[in-house]
């Protein structure tokens, strides 16, 4: 064999492994929208068939409205609305306050706080549960999306910090100074210079926590116990109970659940995985 | 000024640890009265054949689900960054996975092997594999199908971090070393491979630590059946706790498994992120 048939073998199997796993990783998303249009006995009968299929609507008025005696995803779409935008906005402004004035203290107070937020980030779930459950409900806060938002502030805190700990490292003093010269406080300084030069990374984690506190499921199932609390991800385990015999109305449900992140994500992707390689050391 | 980060810290991470202990030491039904009964729950945990079962599946699925998808993503990476044509296309299209939430994914992949309505079945069935296999009620194949989900949902996220770290090998030294007439493979083992290692074992790590929890993708899926065929440890922890009233011995089983893994997690750091943090 030549060196130049064995380049070319080699590329074609590289070729074909990159689009196989392309396929395997869009198809899944084609079939939830595919079969969110079907009818049931569609579904039933031929779940691939591209042709000859009836179109049927009525499965996403069905899932917006829940089963009967259910809730329906209007319901669950405020709430995880709700859980997001607490989660986020807290553990952004206190993960950039914490992050920036972690870099300005001694190194030695620095690398104690860094340790604390990496030990928090290797802290499995099953550890929190149980205390997070007694303390929801000594307070009478089961069933609270507002007080779940809350926790996932602290639970988002962690990565929040470690990131943006990491680019207040490489930022110039020298602002600081001008700005304290100017006779700004330090706090000042953090909320009108800082900030609003630390948008970029902010973004992108903002992004990355967003993904997952609104794609979150183990604690929102035992916090949120009130079926109308519920957010998006345990509202769809419950639509698969609900909708047992409708099999479109839960694929409507997935569709509704899904295709808005990824419209999100093809629109920002770049800002999501940038976040992305700069987080992955940490997370 | 470091105040209210290491407050939430102390509050939300220190204090419920404390108090898991506390409970692993008593008799609650959820209501009412905790007793206090000595290391009765951790006997228990250790002399119970479910709780070992599922502390034997959740390491099977951490392990086997992590160093499957590390290994796909890893040569995913090398194919990106060596420059195969399309590199933007499939650094967008092979994320998808990991933007969908848990809980759609469990709730897609279980329909979709159903027997009769299952997409894959259907798959099967039109290449000549039958399609009538019940995935999922089966015990001796629905775990595979929980680790199988799992890699395909972990992928992307673990082939973009070592992408990263592949992108910050110089271009020289592959130049090098093609002048020194060494192979495209040869290449990946002698120089790729050993640059990236503190990425890769990172990212195994956390892999290993998310499938180790992997409650929803289980819940999703089989809620930890057929019988306990992928009774997983956090799946454990909440029937024992949340459909037993038996919080006292849930809490000792959480105890015990995430000593475990924070003893694996903190190993790995030591080991992986030298090169992130003491910089």
């Amino acid at each position: 064999m030549t060196r130049k048939t064995r380049v070319r073998a080699s590329t074609v199997v590289g070729h074909t492994g990159a689009i196989l796993w392309s396929v395997l990783a869009i198809i899944p998303f084609a079939l939830i929208i595919l079969l969110a249009f079907k009818s049931n006995t569609d579904i039933y009968t031929d779940p691939l068939g591209l042709f000859n299929v009836k179109w049927h609507p009525q499965n996403f008025v069905d899932a917006w409205k829940g089963a009967p005696g259910g809730q329906g995803f209007a319901v669950y779409l405020l709430n995880s609305a709700i859980v997001t935008t607490v989660a986020i906005t807290g553990c952004l402004l206190i993960g950039a306050f914490t992050a920036y004035f972690a870099t300005l203290a001694t190194p030695r107070v620095r690398m104690m706080v860094v340790r604390l937020f990496l030990v928090a980030t290797t802290l499995p779930l099953i550890m929190l549960l149980i205390p997070y459950y007694t303390a929801f409900n000594a307070l009478d806060l089961l069933g609270s999306p507002w007080a779940l938002g809350v926790l996932y502030i602290a639970l988002c805190l962690p990565t929040c910090v470690l990131i943006l700990h990491s680019f207040y490292l490489g930022f110039p003093s020298e602002l600081a100074e001008a700005a304290a010269i100017d006779g700004l406080g330090r706090i000042q300084t953090f909320v009108k210079i800082v900030l609003p030069l630390s948008k970029g990374p902010i973004v992108s984690v903002g992004m990355i926590n967003a993904f997952f506190v609104w794609g979150e499921t183990q604690l929102a199932i035992v916090l949120l116990q009130a079926p109308g609390s519920r957010t998006i991800p345990v509202g769809l385990l419950d639509f698969k109970g609900q909708f047992a015999s409708n099999t479109g109305a839960i694929f409507a449900g997935l569709t509704l659940a899904t295709i808005p992140l990824i419209i999100v994500y093809l629109v920002f992707n770049r800002t999501i995985t940038k976040g992305v390689a700069l987080g992955g050391v940490f997370r | 000024m470091l105040a209210p980060g290491l407050i939430i810290l102390a509050v939300f991470f220190g204090l419920p640890i404390i108090d898991l202990v506390r409970t692993s030491f008593t008799q609650w039904p959820g209501i009412g009265e905790a007793r206090y009964i000595g290391i009765d729950n951790y006997v228990t945990a250790f002399t119970s054949p479910a709780v070992r079962e599922a502390l034997f599946r959740s390491v099977a699925l951490g392990v086997g689900a992590a160093l499957i998808l590390s290994a796909i993503a890893t040569v995913l990476a090398a194919l990106v960054s060596g420059g195969i044509r399309g590199k933007a296309f499939y650094r967008v299209v092979w994320f998808l996975p990991a933007i969908a939430p848990p809980s759609a994914v469990a709730v897609f992949w279980a329909l979709s092997v159903q027997p009769r309505s299952g997409a894959v079945n259907a798959f099967l069935g039109a290449i000549g594999l039958g399609r009538t296999h019940a995935w999922l009620a089966d015990p001796s194949t629905a775990m595979y199908v929980i680790i199988a989900v799992a890699v395909w949902a972990g992928v992307g996220f673990a082939f973009l971090v070592i992408l990263g770290g592949m992108e910050e090998v110089p271009v020289s030294v592959y130049e090098a070393a093609s002048i020194d007439g060494a192979s495209r493979i040869r290449q990946f083992f002698s120089i790729t491979l050993p640059l990236v290692r503190p990425v890769l074992s990172m990212i195994v790590l956390l892999e290993v630590i998310w499938a180790f929890n992997g409650f929803t993708l289980v819940w999703g899926m089989t809620l930890g059946g057929p019988g306990n065929a992928t009774t997983i440890l956090p799946v454990q922890v909440y029937k024992d706790a949340f459909l037993f009233a038996n919080f006292g011995l849930a809490a000792a089983v959480s105890v015990v498994g995430g000593l475990l893994l924070l003893v694996v997690g903190l190993a790995g750091q030591a080991l992986g992120s030298r090169k992130g943090v003491d910089e």
